[in-house]
């Protein structure tokens, strides 16, 4: 029998002439010749096994066998001494196996088949070895995953923190480094980070360096978008490109990163070199008093679009 | 594919002899469960190596930073499962389980007389590693810096200051100074994690050398021709059962960790003159016998330093071939006494700690509100917010005040003590009494601020 074959318990086992011989009780699975062997049929008065190759069909219903009265009664008594039980996920790829619904017994005896491809008791044993390591270490090492990975994923948040400088003090078109304190998080400690973003100060939305070059390439998230000024662009100090502190050089009106020679423009585009992607623009927010606030946010590194770090 | 990889392997590193020289291993007398303990503890301390580095990834060896390290493991999720949580409950319940298990390790192999010759250096390989067990139970203790930890740390090595002659020096050496302090943090944290896992791997590679050595004892009765007549091997029927018993350790450090996760409370004080520390269970015999023998320098040093004897020249003084616990009275009649003693010693201990009260933390949650709604903060501080008039109440959960002498406390101050000043909150219900009483029963405790959620 190659194809897949559903065996239930207690469904009616009938004879050549369709009487009903008893109902189906276990299915005989061979472990040396690893398949079935038999089914173990319950009359009213007696366990008898009979050959699978006296069954004709085997359907969720009934099973049909081409037994008459005498070969029933010819047919072997079941001795349970002679089988062994086993779990229903012990049957190899193949039989399919209803759980609580069929009983699968195993031969005692190994020889029938020769021991070449048997499934013999060491084997299972060793099957059982495997199956409760890899129980245990599946259940350990999921929970580590999850471990690591919990700080792994911890948002980097950040909120808006005023530099303490006016926007009118600021020179205009020329960018100024401002640093601030603030605070990073980092598991279970807080460390006062002293931090630094570009300034640059515009005339207005007629200043031709007042959209950033990341407003120009729409690579801005909402936030950014909702919170940007014309009269101020802010910089991250962190080059796009591998983490770098690009640096204002003033004769030249370029930031160059002195690390791999990125090249930037005032507005943060890039004229040259390997970064992937402008300077990245912070959102800012300016009072009506002209005070300057930020969020420091962070960006993955070495990639053209503009994700925010969380 | 899996015969593929085999060939390959076989060709270069000849993967079948290895493991036929790592599996065939034949058990005189066959498979039992009795030899499973040994298993049982070499599964145990792997287990405690793997959640150990764990715990170490986020771990910050300095007083100042200690305690808030394991609150942050203690309040990591992932995806809303408290894995670190888990990972320290498994640490800590594994270092419990893994004393039981080299103690009934230990038990079987004396029993079963499989300590004597030709096995007598594996048993003091054993005692060895039955002392590095002990070490590692008791560096682990401080590293949470808790006034548990802390308490427990400052009883245990004045002990060690008991020590004729070198005591003193010995525990400046391992305090790393007079006091307990960063150092003794940063001594005890390199003793747990780099010196005994280092000895630890050493001492039991040479245990299981010497086992492959002389082989394993096999069973205590029977005549060599019948034991190797019905000799296995140790692939598969001991593997199975060994892999069986771990499974059952497995589940039990589990369920342990999930349902008993160890506490966490407030962070050492050394001002705290209240505390009244208690050690792990397995010290809980000797805290008795301190309390009982006089001078201490008998339980301290006496005591341990007895049993390390009796361990180590007992494969020596015991030389007589016959293996049978039956036929060995008094040695084991002797023993299971001692056992006997620990354990009532251990019970009596218990029975003498204050009893901290089982917090309900729904009731906690209910009595916090009460709390800070029925003004006890005017007299009262709690964490530093609050009054100055009455007692700081931040670590009132580790007095060990029953519930019942806390409730009569809010109604009837002067009941618990006559020149109380205290106003008699007689507008309280029963159940706000339960619900504060349970309140002020964690201070101290538990409820510890979450620091995953911290905003910069």
């Amino acid at each position: 029998m190659r194809e897949e074959v559903t065996y239930r318990v207690g469904i009616p086992v009938m004879d050549l002439r369709g009487e009903t011989l008893g109902r189906m009780e276990k299915v005989l699975f061979s472990a040396s010749l690893h398949h079935v062997t038999g089914i173990v049929v319950r009359s009213l008065e007696s366990l008898r096994i009979i050959d699978l190759d006296r069954v004709n069909s085997v359907t969720a219903s009934e099973i049909r066998t081409s037994l008459t009265e005498s070969d029933w009664h010819a047919s072997p008594i079941f001795d349970p001494s002679q089988y062994e039980e086993v779990p229903p996920w012990f049957f190899p790829p193949g039989y399919r196996i209803e759980m609580g619904a069929l009983m699968t017994i195993k031969p005692l005896d190994v020889r029938l088949g020769g021991e070449a491809g048997a499934l013999s008791r060491r084997a299972f044993m060793g099957r059982s070895v495997g199956i409760v390591a890899a129980a245990i270490g599946l259940t350990l090492l999921v929970p580590i995953g999850g471990y690591i990975m919990a700080a792994a994923t911890t948002p980097v948040t950040d909120t808006w923190r005023d530099l303490g400088v006016k926007l009118l003090d600021l020179p205009v078109d020329e960018p100024v480094q401002k640093a601030f304190r603030a605070v990073a998080v980092s598991g279970w400690m807080r460390v006062p980070e002293e931090r630094s973003v570009w300034l640059i100060r515009h005339t207005g939305e007629s200043d031709r360096w007042s959209r950033s070059a990341d407003q120009t390439k729409n690579i801005d998230s909402p936030l950014e978008r909702r919170n940007s000024d014309p009269r101020l662009t802010v910089l991250s100090p962190i080059c796009p490109h591998l983490g770098c502190a690009p640096q204002w050089h003033n004769g030249q009106k370029l930031f160059i990163c002195p690390c791999h020679h990125s090249v930037y423009e005032l507005n943060g585009k890039r004229v040259s070199g390997p970064a992937p992607r402008p300077m990245d623009q912070l959102p800012v927010r300016i009072g009506p008093d002209g005070s300057i606030s930020v969020i420091y946010e962070q960006f993955a590194i070495g990639i053209a679009a503009k994700v925010r770090l969380a | 594919m899996g015969q593929k990889i085999l060939a390959y392997l076989e060709e270069r590193v000849r993967i079948r002899a290895l493991m036929s020289f790592l599996l065939d291993e034949p058990i005189p007398g066959g498979s039992r469960w009795a030899y499973i303990p040994g298993s049982m503890v070499l599964f145990v301390l792997i287990l405690q190596f793997v959640t150990g580095m764990m715990l170490a990834f986020y771990y910050g060896g300095t007083p100042d930073h200690a305690w808030d390290s394991v609150n942050y493991i203690d309040h990591l999720t992932y995806r809303g499962f408290p894995v670190g949580r888990l990972i320290r409950g498994i640490h800590f319940w594994g270092s419990s389980i893994m004393v039981i298990a080299v103690g009934l390790h230990l038990l079987q192999v004396f029993l079963w007389g499989a300590y004597k010759r030709p096995r007598e250096i594996m048993w003091l390989i054993g005692t060895v590693l039955f002392a590095l067990t002990m070490i590692a139970a008791f560096s682990g203790y401080l590293l949470p810096w808790d006034e548990r930890a802390y308490w427990g740390t400052i009883v245990g090595t004045n002990m060690i200051g008991l020590v004729p002659v070198v005591g003193e020096i010995l525990k400046a050496a391992i305090r790393g100074g007079v006091g307990l302090g960063a150092l003794t943090l940063s001594h005890f944290f390199t003793i747990h994690t780099m010196i005994l896992p280092t000895l630890f791997i050493l001492f039991v590679i040479l245990h299981m050398v010497i086992f492959r050595r002389v082989g394993p004892a096999g069973p205590f009765s029977g005549s060599p021709e019948q034991n190797e007549a019905t000799k296995d091997t140790f692939y598969p029927r001991q593997v199975l059962m060994d892999s069986f018993g771990m499974l059952g350790v497995f589940i039990l450090i589990l369920v342990l960790a999930l349902f008993r996760p160890p506490g966490l409370e407030s962070v050492a004080n050394p001002s705290n003159a209240a505390y009244s520390p208690t050690p792990a269970w397995y010290f809980d015999w000797i805290f008795q016998l301190l309390k009982m023998v006089r001078p201490e320098i008998v339980g301290v040093v006496g005591l341990p330093v007895l049993i390390g004897i009796v361990l180590v020249f007992l494969p020596f003084i015991d030389k007589k071939p016959v293996r049978s616990p039956f036929r060995r009275p008094i040695s084991v009649l002797s023993t299971l006494f001692i056992l006997g003693a620990m354990l009532i010693l251990s019970l009596m201990a218990e029975h003498g700690y204050k009893k901290l009260v089982d917090v309900d933390r729904a009731s906690m949650q209910r009595g916090q509100v009460v709390f800070n709604h029925s003004g006890c903060l005017g007299c009262h501080a709690v964490f530093g917010k609050g009054g100055k008039i009455g007692p700081d109440l931040s670590e009132e959960g580790l007095v060990g005040h029953p519930l019942s002498w806390l409730e009569v406390q809010f109604v009837n101050s002067k009941a618990n003590f006559p020149d109380s000043i205290m106003p008699n909150f007689t507008f309280l219900t029963k159940q706000q009494q339960h619900d504060l009483a349970m309140y002020l029963s964690s201070l101290g405790r538990m409820g510890w601020p979450d620091p995953t959620k911290a905003q910069p």
